[in-house]
This record gives C-alpha cells, sequence and structure tokens, in this order.
C-alpha cells in the first residue's frame, strides 16, 4: 500500500495537522466513503417512508402512543449523542499525533455504543413482550426492519472500531492508520445522525400521533 | 520492527482542538432536549408540533455534518455535493413512500 504514499514522515519532524489527508490513499477513502454515506442515506431514507406509511396499521397490536418507552430513549439517545462527540475527540487526538488520547476516546466510544446495542435490545424484548414483534402487523414489520437495520449498523461499527483499537496497539498511530479511524469516525456520526431522526420520527412524532 | 507511535508531543493544543466540539455537542444535546420537552410536556400546539422537531432535527444533523464531520462547504464541494443528493434522493423516497397509498 506504500505505493500510494504522497509525503513520507518522520518520527521526530513533518507531522502533518491532518494525518488522514496526508496520503493520496487517505484522501481517496475518504470521498471513497462519502459517497457510500450519500447511498447509505438513500437506503435509511426507503426505510423511513415505509415505516412513515405504515406507523399505523398495527392491526390489534400496540399502536405507536401506547408502546413507546421515551424516558429509555432519551437515555439512548444521550448514550449514542455523546459517543458521537467522543469519537470526535479522538479524531483530534490523532490529528494531534496523540496515541493515548486517540485510544482512549475511541475506546469510551466503543463502550457507549455497546451500552446503547444493550439497551436498544432490552427494549426490544419489553416491545416483543407486549406483543410488539416483526411479523405481528405492518407496523411491526417496518419499525424493527428501520431500528434494526440501525442497531446492526451500529453493531458493525462497535466490532470495526474495535478492530481499529487493536491494530493500532501493534502498529501505532500510522499515515496508513490515521484515514481508518477519519472514516469510522464519519460512519459513527452517520449512524448517529441516522439516530436522530429515528427518534424523531418514530419516537416523538409515534408520541405525538 | 517496531512500529509504536509518538507519544512525546506536548499538550499545548489539547484543550484548543476539542473544545468546538464539545460546543457543538452542548448545542446538539439543547437541540435534542427542546424535541423530547416539547413533545413530553404538552408546550406547543398541535399542528406545530411535527414541523418543529422535524426543524430541530433538521438543524442538528447540518451541525452533525459540518462541525462533527468536518464537511467543508467551500473545500469539499463535490463531497457536499454527493450527500445533499443523497439526501434529496431520500426525501422524496421517504416522502413518496411514505404517502403511497
Amino acid at each position: 500500500m506504500s505505493t500510494a504514499r504522497v509525503e513520507h514522515t518522520n518520527a521526530a519532524t513533518g507531522l502533518s495537522p491532518h494525518p488522514e489527508r496526508a496520503t493520496m490513499e487517505g484522501r481517496n477513502k475518504i470521498i471513497g466513503f462519502w459517497l457510500f454515506l450519500g447511498a447509505e442515506t438513500v437506503m435509511f431514507a426507503c426505510f423511513f417512508g415505509v415505516y412513515l406509511a405504515l406507523r399505523n396499521s398495527s392491526l390489534d397490536g400496540p399502536t405507536t402512543q401506547e408502546l413507546y418507552h421515551i424516558p429509555m430513549v432519551a437515555v439512548s439517545t444521550l448514550i449514542l449523542l455523546f459517543s458521537s462527540l467522543t469519537s470526535v475527540l479522538g479524531v483530534v487526538g490523532m490529528q494531534q499525533h496523540n496515541y493515548k488520547k486517540t485510544m482512549f476516546w475511541f475506546g469510551v466510544t466503543v463502550l457507549l455504543g455497546a451500552s446503547f446495542l444493550a439497551l436498544e435490545i432490552y427494549e426490544f424484548f419489553v416491545y416483543v413482550g407486549e406483543g410488539h414483534t416483526f411479523t405481528s402487523s405492518a407496523f411491526g414489520s417496518a419499525f424493527y426492519t428501520l431500528l434494526g437495520t440501525h442497531g446492526a449498523h451500529v453493531l458493525f461499527g462497535v466490532c470495526w472500531i474495535t478492530g481499529l483499537l487493536f491494530q493500532a496497539r501493534k502498529r501505532g498511530l500510522t499515515q496508513e492508520m490515521a484515514p481508518k479511524f477519519f472514516v469510522a469516525s464519519l460512519y459513527w456520526h452517520f449512524i448517529d445522525v441516522v439516530w436522530v431522526f429515528i427518534f424523531t420520527v418514530v419516537y416523538l412524532m409515534g408520541k405525538v400521533g | 520492527m517496531e512500529a509504536k507511535a509518538q507519544q512525546s508531543q506536548p499538550r499545548t493544543e489539547k484543550q484548543a482542538g476539542g473544545f468546538k466540539y464539545v460546543v457543538s455537542f452542548g448545542l446538539m444535546l439543547v437541540l435534542t432536549g427542546l424535541a423530547f420537552a416539547a413533545v413530553v410536556m404538552n408546550i406547543v400546539p398541535q399542528q406545530w408540533i411535527i414541523p418543529m422537531i422535524l426543524g430541530l432535527a433538521t438543524v442538528q444533523v447540518f451541525m452533525q455534518l459540518f462541525s462533527f464531520m468536518h464537511l467543508h462547504l467551500k473545500k469539499e464541494a463535490t463531497i457536499v455535493s454527493f450527500m445533499f443528493s443523497g439526501i434529496f434522493f431520500g426525501l422524496v423516497c421517504a416522502v413518496g413512500v411514505a404517502f403511497l397509498s
């Protein structure tokens, strides 16, 4: 992969302020990832559209007003929002070539992501107990498709960043690792953005009716 | 073969680098809190509440994009156009499917 190196850094001098953009490979990764995020936006938009169309088709199961546990959702939202902040702080640490800071903040991001997932799984457990399942109604299918896909994205992000942390422990904060952390952080912000719309469109609008 | 990273960087810019993101985060908390409060506490008239929370969400998303995700409108015009076309198509799909029946 070193054929893509544009600059060579030296441990003592020439540390670039944006290590993720110091190589051609890094810049290409960032552009490519934004393209991917554009596509993911359209995908999630389709799930939102289906949810909006089917949210009142709850047959004889619980409706949105009866079902949603807003305090739990508020906690989940805070957790994910906070994890978005910690991932930015991790990127800042990476741009400052501060290995410990990068590892710490991304580590916190992983822990927060895992707690979000645990809370969401518990929430689904409660809903299934109340009769709201994937197959109980069109509303159920639309709900779990949207939220489940989002949750799968969070799980993937947690695994991805964990993998990066293990890799960085072995290789250090090189010009090859920098774009990886940056791109993983972009992914993490994206899933937080999707969650902002989920709590607004699904939960808050569900409460309003 | 040693691949350990430099840990000797002096921490002069530690706060300067991270502070603006904490400020952005604080604003996002306020926007989120407003949205939750508006719904849970019934302080906003019925017709206005859905446009209001959608508006709050949109503002927060733009903050995420331009602050957290380091998106620069002028320098990264190509990327911005990718994202906005994605968002545009996404909106069309979402609204279209929502009103399909």
